[in-house]
């Protein structure tokens, strides 16, 4: 009965601009369907999982396989398309020979429970006959949501505020309750979606969970007109955010996009275990340089992040600190209604104490933020300016008087960054993007000049307008020298503006520098090639900050 | 291959050009005589000292441009000789008058498809199927992705998407030649039953066609566009050129939609600006292209109006027939 529904409402949010028609539309759904289809939307909706059954590139092999379709001209779609699952779910039209009338009204519990577990279950021959089976017998309105599940490609222009905002509209319950019961693991079931709905608030259910993440605003300047004193200034790391939580004496690392690390980090939560207080701190992991006491590089941290049970040599070789700047519950108390200057003052105060009651040493690997004092407005601006010397991004600003509350609200806290470094490159390569913008020329490379040649530093997707893009992929058509695959070569003319974060030596790329976040910050008609950055420059930027 | 010199009909600045007849076919500049294939504006250029075309087209033509060009007019498959060239137009079922040509000279036949449809259209004739050894065809939807619904499955769509919002003006953007008509018609045959409006371009092209003696539904001209928030529950058919600018500035309560074959693909839908798309289209899709250039039993076929590239390489691979290149 559901799956068509779901795909009915996949649809309509897709077609829908206005937030209120799309929680309308949510919430008629809920009132429709049943617990467990509920649960299975929600789990989808929030992205909460988007496991990859089969590839994209397999899905595609396989419909050249079944239909005799060659592969060039599925690509050739592709091209056009910008997704495989919808390639397919195009290329399948006509193909439904015999609508089973069980499969027509398959629910989306039993599609996501038993269906497509079942299906890693088979041999590959199996599961071949299975698919083509189901794509011939399934309704063809419900092949996209199949396919998109299939290869772990669900995506709706939906946020989980908005699936919050629904739900606390369904049960008239205060939509920050309803955030908090989304938070961390979600299995779907028939339980986990009566939790959700439940008019009864129970703080002791939420037990397992992190609260919802407090998220900071890019500066404004209205922010200038008040006294320095009304902030609290803390440096901007660039590491993970993170929750550590210990309740019951059991510690979990929250990330902000939810995933529990504590595997990553057995050290970390083997130490925050010998504290005697239960707690919730919100903060930030980092790769540490204890002698210099300062952060290292992100890239460093990326080489833990994704590492499951890391031998001792891996923990020494890349040592990592939780350094809290907030402390939201102690010893079973929800403090985040108190004021930001009173919870740093239990902060410092319970941190004071786990350093020396604690048996073990645990300074090494936990420490709270320290706080900047600028005078004024203009210190501030200094501070920020001097944030590369020790590996942060710039500062954040707290107000003091302001409580925790979740999200992105305005006027609590700013992140106030360091301006970011800029080259003119010129644009020597472009690939088709995909998604939303399939169809377009919309990955640029960009190369500086080295002596007479040009030698490509960065790849960039972001920073241009609509209009712009579209007045791009006009002239890469006309300017091609030459194609490969989906890639064009061009003919160099035309300069941007490329803004990033860090640059730092890199063996892998042939230009021997590496940037972080790449964008391109201004189109530069103005200028000729011959104007752009050569290597030189880059290397100067690099001496100039280390 | 045979070169250019011996093709009856060639390609030349943009354009269908056939040298024995000295006829150019939809040109884009100025030229001495013009074979119109249809009405629509991309098809037709001002300043031509004569325009050849079936009645339809003329008068259709005549009422967008005004009557100050010279038409001459032939019925569907109504033989005529230019410098021994034996010409005809044929229905291509793409808008009222729409046509195919066929050049018969020396013994051998040519055809050139113009715009073609072969979905059902009750506001203008089915595509006629045309033997010819040379084959012109466009191919502007030439990707297997493209697959046409029944055009009664998206009217009822359409009904359903406006009587699902009856708090809002319900905006159809559409061309106002041509598709405008015949959503007019399917529309008028769905469970939608409140008022239809429509733009001054759209009415009078509706007054056209039933002057032509094609039964469309009445709609209500839209005489004051800051009205169009109040219409609470009705449809309005708007031309795409409105959808952007300020004609829409003060509407607040509308939703919106565009009817066009791109509609099909998701990233074309989101970046559109619309709030819906509705997939349907006066142009051949695929497997349309596919029947109409197995039907007309071509032996040789020259692409134009789209990427053909992989519709060429297709045919060439997998049905062994010969696809040429305009040259160049």
């Amino acid at each position: 009965m559901s799956l068509k529904k779901f795909s009915e409402l996949f649809g309509d949010l897709d077609s829908i601009n206005s937030t209120n028609n799309k929680i309308e539309v949510l919430k008629r759904y809920f009132l429709s369907n049943e617990p467990i289809d509920n649960s299975w939307a929600i789990y989808l909706l929030t992205g909460k999982s988007n496991k990859r059954f089969i590839s994209g590139r397999y899905l595609k092999n396989l419909f050249s396989q079944i239909y005799e379709y060659p592969q060039w001209l599925i690509d050739t779609c592709y091209l056009k398309v910008g997704d495989s699952a919808e390639v397919i779910t195009l290329l399948l039209k006509n193909k439904t020979t015999s609508i089973n009338k069980e499969l027509s009204n398959i629910s989306l519990n039993e599609l996501l429970s038993e269906t497509i577990p079942a299906l890693a279950k088979l041999t590959e021959e199996e599961k071949n006959l299975e698919i083509k089976n189901l794509w011939e017998t399934l309704p063809e309105d419900n092949h996209l949501i199949f396919n998109k599940i299939l290869t772990g490609t669900f995506r709706v222009g939906v946020s989980i505020g908005l699936i919050t905002k629904s739900i606390s509209k369904l049960i008239n319950i205060d939509e920050e309750i309803i955030s908090h019961r989304l938070m961390g693991d979600f299995k779907p079931s028939i339980d986990s979606y009566e939790f959700l709905i439940n008019k009864n608030i129970n703080l002791q259910e939420l037990n397992s969970k992190p609260f919802p993440f407090l998220l900071a605003n890019t500066i404004e300047d209205k922010i200038f007109k008040n006294s320095i004193n009304d902030f609290q200034f803390e440096w901007k790391y660039d590491g993970i955010r993170m929750q550590l939580i210990k309740r019951s004496g059991n510690v979990s690392l929250w990330t902000r996009g939810q995933e529990l690390v504590n595997e990553s980090f057995p050290e970390l939560v083997e130490k925050m275990s010998y504290i005697k207080d239960d707690f919730v701190l919100d903060g930030e992991l980092l790769v540490w340089n204890l002698k210099e006491q300062i952060a290292f590089d992100f890239s460093l941290l990326q080489k833990r992040i994704n590492r499951k049970s890391p031998t001792r040599s891996i923990q020494i070789k890349y040592p990592i600190i939780f350094i809290a700047y907030d402390l939201l519950e102690i010893n079973g108390k929800d403090i985040r209604e108190i004021k930001l200057e009173n919870r740093r003052i239990e902060l410092e105060k319970y941190f004071s104490k786990w350093q020396h009651k604690t048996e073990n040493n645990i300074s090494d690997i936990f420490k709270i933020c320290d706080l900047i004092y600028p005078k004024d407005w203009s210190d501030a601006l200094t501070y920020k300016e001097k944030s590369r010397e020790n590996n942060t991004e710039g500062l954040i600003i707290k107000k003091k008087t302001s409580t925790y509350s979740s999200g992105r609200k305005k006027g609590i806290w700013w992140k106030y960054k360091v301006d970011p470094m800029q080259l003119d490159a010129v644009l020597i390569y472009a690939k088709g993007g995909s998604g939303r913008r399939a169809g377009l020329y919309t990955d640029y490379s960009f190369a500086l000049w080295k002596d007479q040649e040009l030698i490509k530093f960065a790849s960039a997707y972001s920073g241009l307008t609509n209009i712009e893009i579209k007045e791009l992929d006009k002239w890469i058509r006309k300017n091609t020298i030459e194609k490969f695959g989906p890639v064009r070569s061009l003919k160099p003319e035309m300069v941007f503006e490329i803004s990033f974060e860090k640059i730092q030596i890199s063996k892998r790329h042939k230009s021997g520098i590496a940037v972080r976040f790449p964008r391109i910050t201004k189109w530069r008609k103005d200028k000729k090639i011959n104007d752009a950055d050569s290597l030189e420059n880059a290397y100067e930027l690099m001496k100039k900050i280390s | 291959m045979r070169t250019k010199q011996e093709d009856l009909i060639r390609y030349s600045d943009g354009s269908l050009y056939c040298e024995l007849a000295d006829i150019w076919i939809d040109p884009s500049k100025p030229v001495k005589r013009a074979l119109i294939t249809h009405a629509h504006f991309d098809h037709f250029t001002f300043g031509c000292e004569e325009y050849i075309s079936t009645n339809e087209t003329a008068i259709l033509l005549k009422e967008r441009v005004g009557d100050n060009i010279k038409i001459k007019t032939f019925e569907y498959g109504e033989e005529f000789k230019i410098n021994g060239i034996k010409i005809s137009f044929h229905p291509s079922g793409h808008i009222l008058g729409s046509s195919q040509i066929r050049f018969i000279f020396a013994e051998e036949k040519w055809l050139i498809s113009g715009d073609f449809k072969l979905q059902k259209d009750e506001t203008c004739k089915q595509y006629e199927i045309v033997k010819t050894d040379y084959l012109i065809s466009e191919c502007t939807f030439g990707l297997p992705i493209f697959k046409w619904d029944e055009s009664n499955k998206i009217a009822n769509d359409i009904s359903k998407w406006i009587t699902n919002s009856p708090e809002k003006t319900s905006l159809l953007f559409c061309y106002s030649l041509g598709k405008a008509q015949r959503l007019l018609n399917e529309i008028s045959q769905t469970n939608f039953k409140g008022n239809i409006y429509s733009h001054g371009s759209i009415h009078k092209m509706n007054n056209s066609y039933r002057e032509l003696g094609i039964d469309i539904k009445d709609t209500i001209k839209i005489e004051n566009k800051k009205k169009i928030d109040e219409l609470k529950g009705s449809l309005i058919l708007l031309p795409p050129s409105l959808s952007k600018g300020s004609y829409l500035k003060n509407c607040k309560n509308i939703q919106t939609a565009f009817a066009s074959g791109w509609m099909s693909i998701r990233a074309l839908r989101k970046r559109s600006g619309y709030d819906k798309g509705f997939a349907i289209s006066d142009h051949a899709d695929w497997d349309g292209i596919l029947e109409v250039v197995k039907h007309s039993e071509a032996k040789n076929i020259f692409f134009h109006h789209g990427d053909s590239e992989a519709l060429s390489k297709y045919l060439v691979e997998k049905e062994s027939i010969n696809v040429l290149l305009f040259g160049k």
